[in-house]
This record gives structure tokens, C-alpha cells and sequence, in this order.
């Protein structure tokens, strides 16, 4: 039902003069779901976002929030709040004065107000910091106060818009961490746009991968990890092998492809017919070197390259013209293994994904030329 | 501070010291030499025999000089309201609105400033005579606008293209409406360079000469009426004058530093001043 | 942000200062324009169009004269600011470690005392009885006293200088206040020393500032005729001067108006030579 879901985007579209940012973007979004908008810098996420806030109006399509359309309506009418990149805390005004400030334009005296500046206060975890001015924060502190100032006035949507970017590492996963605690404890619905895509698979419920303006897959991540839409999508989360194949035959459940002259399964439904050309992707990890057990796909492989990273081992392995990467794990590494090796790469036919080979313009490259 | 003393200076520049010391000491000495004659009885640096305020209490009595003054000041004040208005309604419209020739929109306006005085002193006069406009305090007043409005154009909006657009963003997303988010957030972030281009227009404004003495009839500025007193030979009381107005204008650009913060800021310059 | 027109309900923003120009830079302008196309017959002025005081111009040697040395001038001026505010901007910018501030400030200050007030004081340190002549005549060196300080090109030209040297000193070194100075670090790491450094990599990059400094100086001296009238004597006329006496005693409106718009044509040209070749920053034209 409509008026369940916290927000309804229909065929939202927004183009800029010739520019389309966005492209018949749809998705029900639902009352307390941690949903992300991830993709690459100019993929339309923070445009979207912004559609949704009323800083940006759609060019078509429509946006409900909570049942009633509010396409049309300003920012400042809306029951949605944003946490901005840079925090934007008004400079001029003390942490407890910012806070107050939403509050204030809705006429809420202080009275009334002040418990809940101090609630809010308390569930970012910055109680006593009230009389502060914003320059006297730290990037961590200012990020916590502009969450409260968005939650203070517990709108039906938070809209959050890469927040944690200006953040160094170890500060970074921690505040995911804080973010999705307060998610979930206040039960309000967030929208968080961000481009890095650990950081998406670890907090949200749901993802909408988007490049150029489209969105390629909205679903949960364990299904766009395992269950990539396109090759874009299986390229920008997680790392993968993309290899060049021809369809030998395909019954609907079973595709068999020949793989620089071997034969590859993929136990996977695919749309394509025989001979035509197709785009083979392995998850790195899902690549096993000589393995004890009997998988189906075999092929005879030399070890280009051998890169230690701590954890685990990074070994690629050339199968005729092509690069098969294989990530094992440091302690299941047999120990004898040397560049220039023959060795047997082998994964199941489970973990082969397949996609029409146009669809490699797609993939997110990590190259000297790609820069 | 290492990388500097190695790439720009092997040397300490001794001879590049030198040659700036001496550029200082000829941009001070006239001041200096303004300073002492003011105190001194006789007009020649031989008979320096002693300091006397006496040409202070000339200057307060002359009647004229003191209206004089009291009409710069107010055409001042007077000329920094009007140009505060336009000119901060100016940079709105330059930060906010796009449009095709925004360029040479943004350089039409600042022409009164950067045009020597000569060249907007006679356009003015032609146009009130034109108009049947009396010159009077009003037509000095309109000249003054025509400089002091640029320049507060010029920084407000360079404190508005500063600040960006995030701040609006997130007070229109907390629920403020174009007019609440102007008052209180906008307003408050460009209140110190309002202040900083007014002063900085004042200060401009006391002591502007070539156009305010185009647009005079009788009703005289304080700059005009000095320059009437130097046709008639070089009065001592000139430099007690000129003294008062040196020490002012101290007081006010050390008010202005602090104002714009940025010690940048204070260089906002006057062309107004000389051309 | 993408630069799109905007919608026309934003141009209400624009009224105020739209008026503003209209009524105090624009319609004079005009007025001045059709000014310039009268004539003027003793104290009546004629308003049939005639090309008249633009032919005077141009036909008239004496103008051409006169606008001529007035350029010259003010390019000499224009040398002598730079000559002075650039080594003082460099000394400034890249030899000074404490203080610069302070040092900038006290470059800057001379700009805000009045212009009147640096007039009155080179006319006393030029004049017969100023401070020059009288340190001379009483250390001895001579009986009566020079009279070649004032009241010719000499003392406009050192009174003008000494007006345009901070004019000339801000945006230059705004400029060179810009030059990252890793630069200088690179430079000399690829083994350059300062002398080259400064062709290379100094020079090119404070330019336009430079070139800023020089065409401001060069304006505010070429339309200057307080100073000219002040100091200049019957040898110092310049082409402000001739604009200006046609608004007073000569009083040959028309004739004026037609000077003064070509004054407007030349300061305008070479204004938007700074938007070209300029910089546009260091505090006049934007930021």
C-alpha cells in the first residue's frame, strides 16, 4: 500500500537544458528502511536526494511521502530533513541555537523545545556541548549536531547526502556504526546517498545502484552482490573477474560457454542464445587454485602474478588471452606456489554470472588508462 | 617558512630591503611633513622653533570649515544608507540570478568606481543640468551614491559567493521560507561585511573631491572648501586640517580591520580617493 | 552548479540596481553622448546635431598635443608606480617572514590618507619656500631657491607616482601572494636559483597582476587634473585639464561633453584590457 511506505518515487526524471541527471527513476521506499543511493561520482544520487528534499524540482514524475504528492511542494513545506556534506551548521548561531532553529520556524516555543534538543542532544551523544559554536567542533563532532539538528524534528524521512566523506578511516566506520544504531532505535526511515560501496553493503537495508542517471538494481545487498542486474552492478560492488565467453548452448537453467577454448557452467538463467557473445564474471574470492574437492568448472591456468595484502593472497592466473584473479585466503594458501606456475583455477557453477557482452562498456575499470 | 628562506631568497635580499625602505620612507615622509607643520608657527623647516596648537584653534573657529565638515559627515551617512540598499540588493541579484552579459552587467555598475572622477563628475553635471536640478546637497549626495553603491555591491556579494549556497539549502530544508532564511540566516552571515563596506564607504565617501566639486553650488563638502583654501596660498591651518583628516582615517580603516576580518579585506580599495 | 538562465520571477531581485544604473550611470552617459553632438555660441548652447567638437579633435593640433603628452605621462607614471610597488610587493610577499601583516597595512595606509592632503604636502615639500629648498638653502648648497621642483610635468609626475604606488602595490601583490610556493620549492629543486626562478616561474605568474597594477595606475593618472592644475603650472596642462575648463571658464559644454567621452572611450577600452590580461582578483574587478 502507498501511504506504508514512507516515500514513493514515480518515474522521477530531472534533466538540467540538455542534461539528463535522471533518468525514470522509481521506487517505493518503506517506513523505517535503510535505503542507499550508491554509485559513482554523476550517477544522479545526490540529485535524486535533493528531489526528494524539494531543493530540486523533478522535471517528471512524482514524489509522495506518505501517500500525498509533494512534488510540487517547497523544501521547507516538507516533513523531510537533510544532513548536507559539509554539515552546514549556521557559523552565526551556538550548537543549542541550531538545534532550536527548525523548531523555532515552526513556532515551538522554547519551553517546549528544550527537552527535545536535549533528547536529541543525548542520542548523538553530545550532551553539555549545547553552548558550543560549530568552529570549536570537530569534523565528527559538527557531523553528530547536524544529525540532531535534522532529527530534532522528527520528520517522516532523514535524507542523508554522503555525510561521512570529509571523515578520515577509522572515524568513518565508526560513525557508520553510530548512524545505524540511531537508525534503527528511532525507527525513522534514512536515504543515504554515498559512492563507496562497502559503506552501503554494511548499513542499508536496500541499495539503488545508479550510474548515469539510471537505476541498474534496487534490491537488498546480498541479492546485488550474488544477483547483479548488469555488469556495471557486478563491477562496482565487490571485486570480479570479467572475461570474454561464447554461448555453447543454454536450456534456461543451465548455460554452457566456451571460455578461451574451455568449458565454462554457469548453473544460472540466462537471456541469451546460442553462439552469441557474452561477458563471464567471477567473484576474486570464489576462485580457488588447485582445489582438494571436486568443482565443476576446471581450467589450466599459469600464475602471472602473486601480490601478498595481509590477509589474503592475490594470485592471477592466465588462461589463454585472459586474467583470472583469485583472492585466497592467507591461511589456505599452499605454500609452494611461484610465478610462472601451472596451475588448476576451478570455482562452482553456482558462482558464475553471465551477461551480454555489450554490456561491458559498463564495467567500472580499475586501469592507467581509465584515469 | 624554511622552504621560502631556500627557493625565493638564497639572499636575504639586503639590497631588495634596502630599496623597500626607501620606497616606505618616501611614501611617509610628506605625511610626516604634513604632521609637523601643523604644529609648527612658521611655514619654513628652518624656523621649526617650537610646536603651538594654534592653527587648531583657527580651524575651530572657522565657521565654514566646521559646516563644511558636519555637511561631509552627513552626506557620508547619508550616501553609505542609499548605496547599502542598492548595492546589497545589487549583489543578490549578481550571486542569485543568471543571465546572459551577467559580465558586463557586473562591469556597468562598477564603472562610477573604477572611472576616473573627471568622467562621472561631468556625465552627472550634464545630466542635472539637463534636468533642471539645482546643484545643491542633493546632486553631491547622487555622485556619492554613484561610487559607494559599487563598491558595497562589490562586498557583499564577494562575502555571499563565499558563504555558497549550503546554508540557504539547509535552513529551507529545516523549514524556513525564502523571507525567514534571508532574515535569519543570510542577513546575519553578511552582517560583517555590511558594516565593513560601510565604513569602507564612508571613508571613501569624506573624502572624495573631483566629483563632489563638478556637482557643487553652494552647499560645500569639507574637501571642496579645503580646496578652495589652497588657491588663496597655503594656510597653516591647511595642515592642521589635513591632520585631523589623516588621524580619522587611521581610526576608521583600523575599525574597518577588524570589521572584515581578513586582513585582505581591508584592502578594498578606494579609487575614489585619487581619480 | 551548472550555469542555466534563470527563471524570469528572479529578475524582481535585479530592480533596484537595474534603477540605480539607469538613473546614475546609463541616461547621464547618454545625456553626455548627445551632448557631445551640440554646439555651444558664447553662453547659449545650440542643440542641432553637428559633428563639430569630435572634427575639433581631430583637426585640431593642440588636442591631439595635449593628449597626447598626457599619455606619455601617465605611461611614465605608470613606470615609475611599477618600479616602485613591485620590488616593495616582492620584498613584502617573499623576504618578510614576521609582521607581513603589519607591513602590508602600513603599505596600504598611505591609500587612505586624503588625496588633498598629499597634494598640500608635495606642494609644501616642492615650492620654493617647501622643505627641499629650504634644507638646501640652509645646508648651503644653494643661495636662491629651485624653482624647477613645481609647476611642471616633474612634480605632476612625483605626485602622481606617489598616489598610484599603493594602487599599483595591491593587486600585485595579491598576485604574488598567490604563487603557491611549493612552486619556488620545485623550481629550485630542478635547479633553478632565484634569479631564474623569478623569469620563470615569479614573473609569469604575478603578471597579471602586474598588468592590473599598471593599467590602474595608468587611468588614475590620465584622468587626474586636480593635480595638473595644482602642480602643474602653465607647462603641466593636461588632457583632464582641457575637459575640465570647458565646464568653467570656457564654458563649452558640448565641447566637454565630446572630450570627456572620448576620455570614457580610452578609460573603458583599457579597463577591459584587465579583464583580458589582468588579473581578475586582488579586490577590484571580482574574486
Amino acid at each position: 500500500m502507498k501511504a506504508d511506505n514512507a516515500i514513493d518515487l514515480v518515474d522521477i526524471t530531472k534533466k538540467f537544458d540538455e542534461v539528463t541527471a535522471v533518468r525514470e527513476f522509481s521506487a517505493e521506499i518503506k517506513k523505517g528502511e535503510f535505503f542507499s543511493l550508491l554509485g559513482p561520482s554523476g550517477c544522479g544520487k545526490t540529485t535524486t536526494l535533493r528531489m526528494i528534499a524539494g531543493l530540486e524540482v523533478p522535471t517528471r514524475g512524482h514524489i509522495l511521502l506518505e501517500g500525498s504528492d509533494v512534488s510540487s511542494t517547497p523544501a521547507y513545506r516538507r516533513n523531510v530533513n537533510t544532513v548536507f556534506q559539509d554539515y552546514a551548521l549556521f557559523p552565526h548561531m551556538s550548537v543549542r541555537k541550531n538545534i532550536y532553529f527548525p523548531l523555532k520556524m515552526k513556532k515551538i516555543p522554547r519551553s517546549e523545545a528544550e527537552p527535545r534538543i536535549e533528547r536529541v542532544l543525548r542520542l548523538v551523544n553530545m550532551e553539555g556541548f549545547g553552548n558550543r559554536l560549530p568552529q570549536q567542533l570537530s569534523g565528527g563532532q559538527r557531523q553528530r549536531i547536524a544529525l540532531a539538528r535534522s532529527l530534532v524534528n522528527e520528520p517522516a524521512a532523514l535524507l542523508l547526502d554522503e555525510p561521512l566523506g570529509a571523515l578520515d578511516f577509522k572515524l568513518r566506520v565508526a560513525m557508520q556504526k553510530v548512524l545505524k544504531d540511531i537508525q534503527r532505535n528511532v525507527g525513522i526511515t534514512f536515504i543515504y546517498v554515498t559512492h563507496d560501496q562497502s559503506e552501503a553493503m554494511t548499513m542499508s537495508d536496500r541499495i539503488a545502484v545508479m550510474k548515469d542517471g539510471l537505476a541498474h538494481q534496487i534490491a537488498s545487498p546480498d541479492q546485488i552482490y550474488n544477483d547483479p542486474a548488469t555488469a556495471f552492478v557486478a563491477s562496482f560492488i565487490g571485486d570480479m573477474n570479467f572475461v570474454h565467453g561464447t554461448v555453447l548452448d543454454n536450456d534456461g537453467k543451465t548455460c554452457i560457454l566456451d571460455v578461451e577454448g574451455q568449458k565454462v557452467t554457469a548453473k544460472r538463467a540466462v537471456e541469451l542464445a546460442k553462439a552469441a557473445d557474452a561477458l563471464v564474471c567471477i567473484r576474486t574470492e570464489r576462485v580457488q587454485i588447485n582445489p582438494q574437492r571436486r568443482v565443476e568448472n576446471r581450467v589450466s591456468a599459469t600464475l602471472s602474478r602473486i601480490v601478498y595484502r595481509g590477509t589474503d593472497y592475490e594470485a592471477t592466473c592466465r588462461v589463454g588471452q585472459s586474467e583470472l584473479r583469485a583472492v585466497i585466503q592467507a591461511v589456505a594458501w599452499p605454500a609452494d606456489l611461484r610465478v610462472g606456475d601451472t596451475v588448476e583455477a576451478a570455482w562452482s557453477a553456482e558462482d558464475v554470472i553471465v551477461f551480454p557482452r555489450a554490456e561491458e562498456a559498463d564495467v567500472i575499470k580499475y586501469s592507467v588508462e581509465a584515469v | 617558512m624554511s622552504s621560502k628562506s631556500r627557493a625565493a631568497g638564497r639572499g636575504r635580499g639586503t639590497w631588495l630591503k634596502i630599496y623597500g625602505t626607501l620606497i616606505f620612507v618616501f611614501l611617509y615622509f610628506p605625511m610626516i611633513i604634513v604632521l609637523l607643520f601643523s604644529f609648527s608657527p612658521t611655514r619654513t623647516i628652518v624656523g621649526l622653533s617650537g610646536l603651538t596648537l594654534k592653527w587648531y584653534q583657527e580651524l575651530f573657529q572657522d565657521t565654514g570649515l566646521l559646516t563644511a565638515f558636519w555637511h561631509t559627515v552627513l552626506v557620508g551617512l547619508c550616501a553609505v544608507a542609499i548605496a547599502t540598499v542598492f548595492g546589497t540588493a545589487g549583489a543578490f541579484f549578481i550571486t542569485r540570478v543568471e543571465f546572459p552579459g551577467k559580465g558586463v552587467f557586473r562591469a556597468m555598475v562598477m564603472l562610477p568606481f573604477l572611472l576616473p572622477g573627471i568622467i562621472m563628475g561631468l556625465t552627472l553635471l550634464i545630466f542635472f543640468r539637463n534636468l533642471n536640478v539645482p546643484l545643491s546637497m542633493f546632486t553631491i549626495l547622487m555622485g556619492h551614491v554613484s561610487f559607494t553603491t559599487p563598491l558595497v555591491m562589490f562586498q557583499v556579494s564577494s562575502r555571499l559567493m563565499r558563504m555558497g549556497p549550503t546554508y540557504r539549502w539547509a535552513a529551507m530544508d529545516l523549514g524556513a521560507n525564502p523571507v525567514q532564511t534571508f532574515w535569519h540566516i543570510t542577513l546575519p552571515m553578511i552582517r560583517t561585511a555590511l558594516i565593513g563596506a560601510g565604513l569602507l564607504a564612508f571613508t571613501v565617501s569624506f573624502d572624495e573631491i573631483v566629483i563632489s566639486y563638478f556637482l557643487t553650488g553652494t552647499w560645500m563638502t569639507l574637501p571642496v572648501y579645503i580646496y578652495g583654501m589652497l588657491r588663496f596660498g597655503l594656510s597653516p591651518k591647511v595642515y592642521a586640517i589635513s591632520t585631523i583628516i589623516l588621524i580619522l582615517s587611521l581610526v576608521l580603516i583600523t575599525f574597518m580591520a577588524r570589521y572584515t576580518g581578513r586582513s585582505a579585506e581591508t584592502y578594498r580599495v578606494s579609487k575614489r580617493g585619487a581619480a | 552548479m551548472k550555469r542555466r538562465l534563470s527563471k524570469p520571477g528572479e529578475f524582481i531581485k535585479g530592480i533596484p540596481i537595474a534603477v540605480w544604473l539607469l538613473a546614475l550611470v546609463a541616461v547621464p552617459l547618454m545625456f553626455t553622448f548627445v551632448m557631445s553632438f551640440y554646439s555651444s555660441s558664447g553662453l547659449v548652447i545650440d542643440t542641432t546635431l553637428t559633428l563639430k567638437n569630435y572634427r575639433l579633435f581631430f583637426t585640431d593640433p593642440l588636442y591631439a598635443r595635449i593628449l597626447f603628452k598626457s599619455i606619455r605621462l601617465a605611461l611614465a607614471i605608470s613606470v615609475l608606480s611599477i618600479a616602485a610597488a613591485f620590488p616593495l610587493a616582492y620584498m613584502v610577499s617573499f623576504k618578510i617572514r614576521r609582521g607581513r601583516n603589519l607591513l602590508f597595512m602600513l603599505c596600504i595606509i598611505p591609500l587612505w590618507v586624503s588625496y588633498l592632503v598629499r597634494i598640500i604636502a608635495w606642494r609644501t615639500i616642492l615650492g620654493n619656500r617647501g622643505v627641499i629648498n629650504s634644507a638646501l638653502m640652509a645646508i648651503g648648497v644653494i643661495q636662491e631657491p629651485l624653482t624647477f621642483f613645481l609647476y611642471n610635468q616633474f612634480a605632476i609626475a612625483i605626485t602622481l607616482t606617489y598616489i598610484c604606488i599603493p594602487f599599483v602595490f595591491i593587486p600585485v601583490y595579491t598576485a604574488l601572494e598567490k604563487i603557491p610556493r611549493n612552486l619556488l620549492d620545485a623550481s629550485n629543486d630542478l635547479g633553478a636559483n632565484e634569479l631564474r626562478t623569478f623569469f620563470n616561474v615569479i614573473l609569469p605568474l604575478g603578471l597579471p597582476g602586474l598588468i592590473t597594477g599598471f593599467i590602474f595606475s595608468f587611468i588614475i593618472a590620465l584622468g587626474d587634473y586636480i593635480i595638473p592644475l595644482q602642480l602643474g603650472g602653465t607647462q603641466g596642462i593636461m588632457f583632464g585639464n582641457l575637459v575640465w575648463s570647458q565646464f568653467g571658464f570656457a564654458f563649452n559644454w558640448p565641447l566637454g561633453a565630446a572630450l570627456g567621452f572620448i576620455l570614457f572611450a580610452i578609460a573603458v577600452s583599457i579597463l577591459g584590457l584587465t579583464s583580458k590580461f589582468g588579473t581578475t582578483e586582488g579586490g577590484f574587478l571580482g574574486e
